[in-house]
């Protein structure tokens, strides 16, 4: 087979009586109705994938926030602890009770004086 | 019909290729249409129904709470924390989903420190909630919690602590497990301290992390209690409690209270009664008097220590000046009873003034009432003295103090019922009518500070958590209480006393003035005990001008002697030393 013959035969498939065969236009793709429904369907889904990423994100958001809670929630437990711990040293039966207070002496006078 | 030559006019033959296409066509949409339809079933029609199950698992709601505010107290020129929170832990179980309570409870049971046939049995109890601890710390929770036990959970609870232990409990109270404060300034506080619980209303994931997405989710922060600085000074009050307690075993009496007020503002520095108790353990208190704090809520017919308000009266009044004498029979009778003196006191004879306090001469304080009548006891001296018992020194009613279960006492009234002079002429030296120890304070604070009454106060100060301070000023509920020269008479007075009956309070550069009460019990069917008494001392110490009031009650000391010198007294005069010795009092 040569190439014109090769040419010929596939102009053959669009011949038809008085059809011109030198020269041939493309036509223009037109989408069928079966098409122009599964490109609906595809734009559909692909809006309702955008929505659930969206809300997917937004929600993702929620767990950040649950966590700088709980992490805040966790600093202020461990300061009132702190705190607790601190006015504990520093109370009074502590400190009377404590090895350097034992060995104070008294200051206040023990008697008064009159005249 | 547009035709051509040879164009063939028979209906055109439909190829298969469009068939198929066709057929497939309609196929897609028959299957989205069952799709779509029973979306449309589920989505629209059903829409309540699975929303109302969706809610059930996913929409949370509950309060958030507020934590309570913080009470702190004065140490010198510092604030200090007294009462704080502190996290702790139940651990809870649900015996359904327990498989072997035996295990579960040996295994438990060291860890909570409970008896393993305790726990086993509470286990087998037909409930979903058992506590099988309360309030354990972080570390011992932490224990539980590595055990990793089905059926067993920890609940965090908040806690009072007060690390300063049993110091100034009853004006404190606590908070009970329902977290609403009782007795003392957890109770009158409440609101302010509890602050506002917030809300939490969202559809929540399966681990209940509220979803942001949803926009109808409610949330409302919680506001936290505001913190409480209080007047107390924790120095004077572990002083205070330390002396009084020391003071009683001595008079070898079971109970007592005692206060410290500054003359000049009402902000009562100290007070303490004793027996005590931790306010950590109180629910092991078996005696819920222990709670109250008497010194507020325990009124007494307080004796001899009203004879230097009376003074003040009379001398107010004009029906008397500080040179005055009369002639004192050593008894009067009025109503058919004789008011008689103690035997120290000797008999008839010309006093002054000064006597009356000086030898505590309840005929004195009898004949200062009769002044008021123009020379006897009548309507006149009644409503008088009445007058200036309820409207000038405030007994009968509320001083307004921030505790719980403030008592006013009760005051006779002068022209209804029976007897209305002999029970007036009580109410001179203190008997016949009721007042509690802080009133007592704050009508003498007003006689010496030259005529202010101001109102007795706890609270120096709130402050919010967003660091809005609310200082409360010292509140002047009246004044011309008496005019400023009566105030320095009855200073003067009131020194002399204590010069002559109190040695050991006596400091050279300072003023000390005061006045002991050996006040009888009533009886519940009428009439007194004979040999049952309790002790009372009001006082003041100062340097130019006095500075604080100092009320001290003592019930029923076994000691010999007068109640009020033996028992009180000697408290009193530990209490002013200690206020001249570590307090900054400056001398005269």
């Amino acid at each position: 087979m040569t190439y014109s013959s090769s040419l010929s035969i596939g102009r053959q498939r669009f011949s038809r009586r008085n059809q011109n065969s030198v020269t041939f236009k493309k036509e223009s793709l037109r989408l069928g109705p079966v098409s122009n429904s599964v490109v609906l369907i595809i734009l559909a889904c692909l809006l309702g994938l955008v929505y659930l990423t969206q809300v997917t994100k937004t929600n993702a958001y929620s767990y950040q926030i649950r966590s700088l809670q709980t992490e805040q929630k966790s600093l202020k437990d461990e300061r009132d602890e702190l705190e607790v711990a601190s006015a504990r040293l520093q109370a009074l039966d502590t400190i009377k009770n404590n090895a350097q207070s034992q060995s104070l002496v008294s200051v206040a006078p023990s008697s008064t004086i009159q005249n | 019909m547009i035709t051509r030559p040879h164009q063939n006019t028979n209906k055109p033959k439909k190829s298969l290729s469009f068939v198929r296409i066709s057929f497939w066509h309609g196929s897609l949409i028959l299957i989205f249409t069952i799709f779509i339809s029973r979306l449309f079933y589920l989505q629209v029609i059903k829409h309540d129904f699975y929303q109302k199950v969706a809610l059930s698992g996913q929409l949370k709601q509950y309060d958030i709470p507020a934590e309570r505010g913080i009470i702190r107290a004065h140490d010198g020129s510092n604030i200090v924390p007294i009462v704080l929170n502190e996290k702790r832990f139940n651990v809870i179980a649900d015996p359904k989903l327990i498989k072997d309570t035996q295990k579960t409870a040996e295994i438990l049971a060291p860890a909570i420190d409970k008896k393993t046939e305790d726990v086993k049995g509470q286990l087998s109890h037909n409930t979903r909630y058992e506590i099988l601890a309360k309030k354990l710390t972080k570390d011992q929770i932490e224990k539980v919690n590595k055990l990793d036990l089905i059926g067993v959970f920890a609940d965090e609870i908040p806690v009072r602590t007060y690390p300063q232990g049993s110091l100034a409990s009853q004006l404190l109270g606590f908070v009970d497990d329902g977290l609403l404060g009782k007795y003392g300034i957890e109770q009158y506080l409440d609101k302010t301290l509890s602050g506002t619980p917030g809300r939490l209303k969202a559809i929540t994931d399966q681990k209940g992390v509220p979803l942001l997405a949803v926009g109808d989710n409610i949330s409302i922060d919680p506001i936290e209690g505001d913190d409480v600085v209080l007047t107390v000074d924790i120095g004077m009050q572990r002083q205070l409690e330390d002396i009084l307690k020391s003071g009683l075993e001595y008079a070898k009496s079971e109970s007592g209270s005692a206060l410290i007020m500054e003359v000049n503002t009402g902000a009562v520095k100290a007070m303490a009664n004793y027996p005590t108790y931790d306010p950590t353990d109180f629910s092991k208190v078996e005696d819920s008097k222990l709670f109250t704090n008497a010194a507020v809520s325990s009124p007494l017919e307080v004796g001899s220590v009203m004879k230097p308000l009376t003074t003040a009266a009379a001398l107010q009044l004009g029906v008397i000046n500080k040179n005055t004498t009369y002639y004192d029979p050593s008894r009067f009778r009025v109503d058919d009873i004789n008011i008689t003196n103690i035997e120290e006191d000797g008999g008839a004879g010309t006093r002054s003034i000064a006597d009356i306090l000086q030898l505590s001469l309840n005929t004195g304080a009898t004949w200062l009432l009769m002044q008021m009548g123009g020379g006897t006891i009548n309507e006149q001296a009644r409503v008088s003295w009445y007058n200036f018992m309820v409207n000038k020194y405030g007994f009968g009613s509320l001083t307004g103090i921030q505790q719980g279960y403030e008592t006013g006492g009760t005051i006779p009234d002068p022209k209804i019922g029976f007897g209305l002079n002999i029970q007036f002429a009580n109410t001179a030296f203190g008997q016949g009518m009721t007042a509690t120890p802080l009133q007592m304070g704050a009508a003498l604070a007003s006689v010496i500070n030259g005529g202010t009454y101001y109102k007795p106060s706890l609270v120096d100060k709130t402050i919010s958590k967003d660091g809005k301070v609310n200082v409360v000023a010292p509140q002047i509920v009246r004044s011309n209480v008496v005019s400023k020269s009566v105030s320095q008479e009855m200073q003067e007075l009131m020194q002399y006393v204590v010069s002559k009956n109190n040695i050991s309070a006596v400091r050279k550069g300072y003023m000390v003035g005061g006045k002991t009460g050996t006040a009888e019990i009533p009886k519940k069917e009428g009439g007194y005990y004979n040999d049952r008494f309790n002790g009372t001392y009001i006082g003041f110490v100062g340097g130019k001008t006095p500075e604080y009031v100092i009320v001290v009650r003592v019930n029923e000391p076994k000691i010999a002697g007068y109640a009020g010198a033996q028992a009180a007294a000697p408290i009193f005069s530990k209490l002013s030393n200690m206020l001249i010795d570590n307090f900054n009092i400056s001398p005269m």
